[in-house]
């Protein structure tokens, strides 16, 4: 009605806008510092390989395949030991399962991973897709602080819609 | 019965398309003979949508395998409780039951709004009936539920495992209603916007819709997070993954716009805002489905990939670019006369808390696509965990508590100094001393000591307004104090359920303060006949028994729980094995009290079982972030309990409004 009288509307008091802005300029900080603070890389075991020497002493999550072969589990110390190697292209669809043949695993590159005082995951076999959190170690190796399973195709997320 | 619920889908389909036409045509022209035949259309489509949901369950129940729906998601071994909730288990028929929900709300709508708000009405529901058309062509021609399989398996591949739980026959349903029921709102804030009919009658014919849909969504989410805590066998119920996000910031956005209509309703202020949030809280429903279907995001539990993404990202592009133009285009119409005047109002307090609540949003909105956006940004994907999500919203959740205890106390408009010593003095020496015996006790965190101050404070000021309540009305009818209380909370059941509600979310926070701050965790693999301990418990392996059946095999444990030396119980985890999935689960076993949840999963056998690794939680105050979900739960119903005072106010505000487009018709002489 009074579209002439005051052109934005801006009925709110300026230090009202002050409150508001304080507000929004610390949500704002704190989104940005904690971004800084807690990202990790997410990567694929080439990925890895490839930036090898860069990426030494940092926190990383990689995704993988168990390599047949490698695993080598110890349940009084709970020590596992695998090691990963990429995921086939194709596998990514739907369609991905545990019938895949293991293409070159051997030419492929691949990491070790000590996972320690955790327990086996429920789903855990050769051929697998993991996704592994920990740190690449000097030796190459990656020191794991969690390793989770993904689940087969016909999983559903909990929310799922 | 799969032929009849295919041609059932396109029937609805079709019904869809023409009561959008019937609708705005009826609308435009003023033909009440249309808009009735469109609401008759949006029924009948309900009824087509119905057989075939019967159709898909006839087809589960009966083990036809000869539907690919059924072959995926069900097998002849399933009990027939998971049956019938194989109907969500899947992706198509999860997206029929959406329809479904979608549909039977949007004709209870219609009904509700046969003689009510004639003017927003038909758009509304024309606007419901678009949403009705995505979905309805999705079930068309994108991802059909009766499509076929053939060769026919004699076996279906099971639901999965992980599904087979009670809490997720009741987990998706109640999220998914409270998302479907948010379409009621924003529809009838999009007819507003449309009709240029911007006063808060949209907000009072759809209040409570509004509510119901964050009822659904609260239980929805404490029941995903209760699964997750006893099903997935990690000993915590949240864990910021994508697909928890999704679900988690509809109801952030929710919360807000059921605060800031209130603003709107007593101030006539912030009328842009509330419709923006209706608009969010709609969005961020598809938002979710698109990440979780579409793959775009990956999440530990979501490794699916469909081609559902792009066409649910179509459509959520179009709901956004066309409801911001419409406010946009409706934006001068929307300025409001009043003001905010002064900090120390109530007013403030809400706007804060929106902003809070809205940030809370965006910053579970921003670490869920952060991985998305760094890698085309720069090329390479950069994840963020639980620990910025943490680090965020930790403070902002203590900024919004301390909200929750401040706003009701202090007036509309202004508050004095001396009122605010008044109102505050208790609840402050209450919050300060919880603050202190929590330091006194050990507690060093700063972060758990100000929590649990805070919420001690809080908790004073809504003790403070229910004495303030009961004592006014014991002056004014003598009643005794317990019948006072019940009938304080009757008459006033919107804000008494709130204050109900608010102690919900305390009892949350501090059941989320105690398992956040001071859960421990032992990690043990012993041999039959030894024992560990984990804080004041102890627990000794007794040994292993295994059983099978047709649909699964189970080991199951038994432990003798100590505590203080005395034996409490036995206790027995397990772990499961699906056949026809080939896929092993956990059953957790929970020793729960209100101070300490004992959580205990077996978590590997070696040695023929001589051998067990287990893996126990000791978690305290747990137990009161269920208590809160529950008391959230009955403090909504409170709200939304019918009350003879607020349908009178809802007469006379329609009264009101039609008397005053009648006034302003008259005063604009015959207008466009």
């Amino acid at each position: 009605m009074d579209r002439g009288l005051s052109k934005l509307g801006r009925r709110i008091k300026p230090r009202f806008l002050i409150g508001s802005g304080l507000i929004v300029v610390a949500i704002a900080y704190l989104i940005i510092s904690s971004i800084r603070s807690t990202s990790e890389y997410y990567l694929t075991v080439p990925e890895v390989s490839a930036r090898a020497t860069e990426l030494r002493g940092q926190s990383l999550r990689i995704a993988g395949r168990v390599k047949p072969g490698t695993i080598a589990w110890d349940p009084s110390t709970l020590t596992l030991r695998f090691a990963i190697y990429p995921i086939p292209p194709a596998a990514n669809s739907t369609a991905a399962n545990d019938s895949i043949k293991p293409v070159a695993v051997d030419e492929a590159p691949s990491f070790s991973i000590v996972s320690q005082g955790e327990p086996k995951p429920d789903m855990f076999a050769p051929n697998r897709d993991v996704i592994v959190e920990g740190k690449l170690e000097p030796d190459g190796t990656i020191a794991a602080t969690q390793v989770m399973t993904s689940c087969p195709s016909k999983y559903r997320p909990a929310g799922a819609k | 019965m799969p032929d009849l619920g295919k041609l059932c889908l396109l029937v609805a389909l079709i019904l869809a398309v023409y009561s959008i036409f019937a609708n705005v045509y009826g609308a435009r022209r003023g033909r009440g003979d249309f808009i009735l035949s469109g609401r008759h259309a949006l029924w009948a489509m309900c009824a087509m949508v119905t057989i075939a949901v019967i159709a898909l369950w006839n087809g589960l129940l009966r083990s036809d395998f000869t539907l690919e729906y059924v072959a995926s998601y069900s097998s002849t071994t399933l009990p027939t409780v998971y049956k019938f909730t194989s109907l969500w288990g899947g992706q198509q028929g999860s997206l029929l039951f959406w329809t479904w929900l979608l549909s039977i709300f949007t004709s209870i709508a219609a009904f509700q709004n046969r003689r009510r708000n004639p003017d927003t009405a038909p758009y509304a529901l024309a606007v419901m009936a678009g949403v009705a058309i995505f979905f309805l062509f999705m079930l068309n021609f994108i991802t059909r539920p009766f499509d076929l399989i053939s060769p026919v398996p004699i076996e279906g591949s099971d639901l999965n495992p992980l599904l087979q739980n009670y809490w997720m026959a009741i987990h998706p349903p109640s999220l998914y209603t409270g998302y479907v029921s948010s379409t009621i709102p924003f529809a009838f804030g999009a007819a507003a916007l449309i009709t240029a009919k911007l006063d808060d009658s949209w907000i009072r014919s759809t209040r409570r819709w509004a509510i119901f849909s964050w009822f659904f969504l609260t239980l929805g989410n404490m029941f995903g997070a209760r699964w997750a805590y006893e099903v997935l066998g990690w000993g915590g119920y949240w864990a910021w993954d994508p697909v928890e996000n999704a679900a988690f910031m509809p109801w952030l956005v929710m919360t807000a716009y059921l605060h800031s209509v209130m603003i709107q309703e007593r101030k006539d202020m912030l009328k842009v805002w509330n419709l923006a949030l209706i608009g969010l809280a709609f969005s961020l429903t598809l938002f979710g489905t698109f990440i979780t279907r579409s793959g775009v995001i990956s999440s530990v539990h979501s490794f699916t990939q469909s081609g559902l993404g792009p066409y649910f990202l179509a459509f959520l592009i179009a709901i956004v670019t066309c409801y911001t133009a419409l406010l946009i285009w409706r934006s001068p119409d929307l300025r409001s006369p009043a003001e905010f005047e002064s900090y120390l109002s109530r007013e403030a307090a809400f706007l804060f808390n929106n902003l809070v609540l809205v940030g809370i949003a965006f910053a579970v909105f921003w670490g869920t696509i952060f991985p998305v956006l760094s890698e085309w940004v720069r090329g390479v994907k950069i994840t963020v965990g639980p620990p910025f999500f943490n680090r965020v919203n930790g403070p902002l959740a203590l900024a919004l508590i301390f909200l929750m205890g401040v706003g009701p106390l202090i007036a509309w408009r202004r508050t004095t100094a001396d009122r605010l010593l008044r109102s505050f003095a208790a609840p402050v020496i209450l919050g300060v001393s919880a603050g202190l015996v929590a330091i006194l006790s050990g507690i060093h965190e700063w972060y758990a000591a100000t929590g649990f101050s805070l919420a001690a404070f809080v908790l004073g000021t809504i003790i403070v307004e229910f004495r303030r309540g009961v004592s006014a009305r014991r002056h004014m009818v003598s009643e005794p104090p317990a019948r006072a209380l019940v009938n304080l909370v009757a008459k006033n059941n919107r804000r008494y359920g709130g204050y109900i509600i608010h102690i919900g979310v305390l009892a949350a926070f501090v059941g989320i303060i105690g398992s956040s701050f001071f859960k421990v965790e032992v990690k043990k693999s012993v041999a039959i006949g030894e024992s560990f301990t984990i804080g004041s418990f102890s627990l000794k392996y007794l040994g292993l028994d295994q059983h099978e059946n047709a649909h699964l095999e189970q080991a199951t444990a038994r432990l003798a729980m100590m505590h203080d030396g005395r034996e409490v119980t036995v206790i027995n985890p397990a772990k499961l094995f699906y056949k026809r999935q080939q896929q092993p689960a956990t059953a957790v076993a929970i020793r729960s009290t209100p101070f300490a949840d004992l959580y205990v999963v077996l978590a590997g056998l070696d040695d023929n079982g001589n051998r067990a690794t287990f893996e126990v939680f000791l978690t305290p105050l747990v137990f009161w972030l269920w208590a809160g979900g529950l008391l959230m739960a009955m403090g909504t119903v409170v709200v939304m309990w019918p009350n003879v005072r607020e349908r009178a106010a809802i007469a006379v505000a329609i009264g009101r409004s039609r008397a005053e487009e009648y006034a302003g018709e008259a005063a604009s002489g015959g207008g466009r």
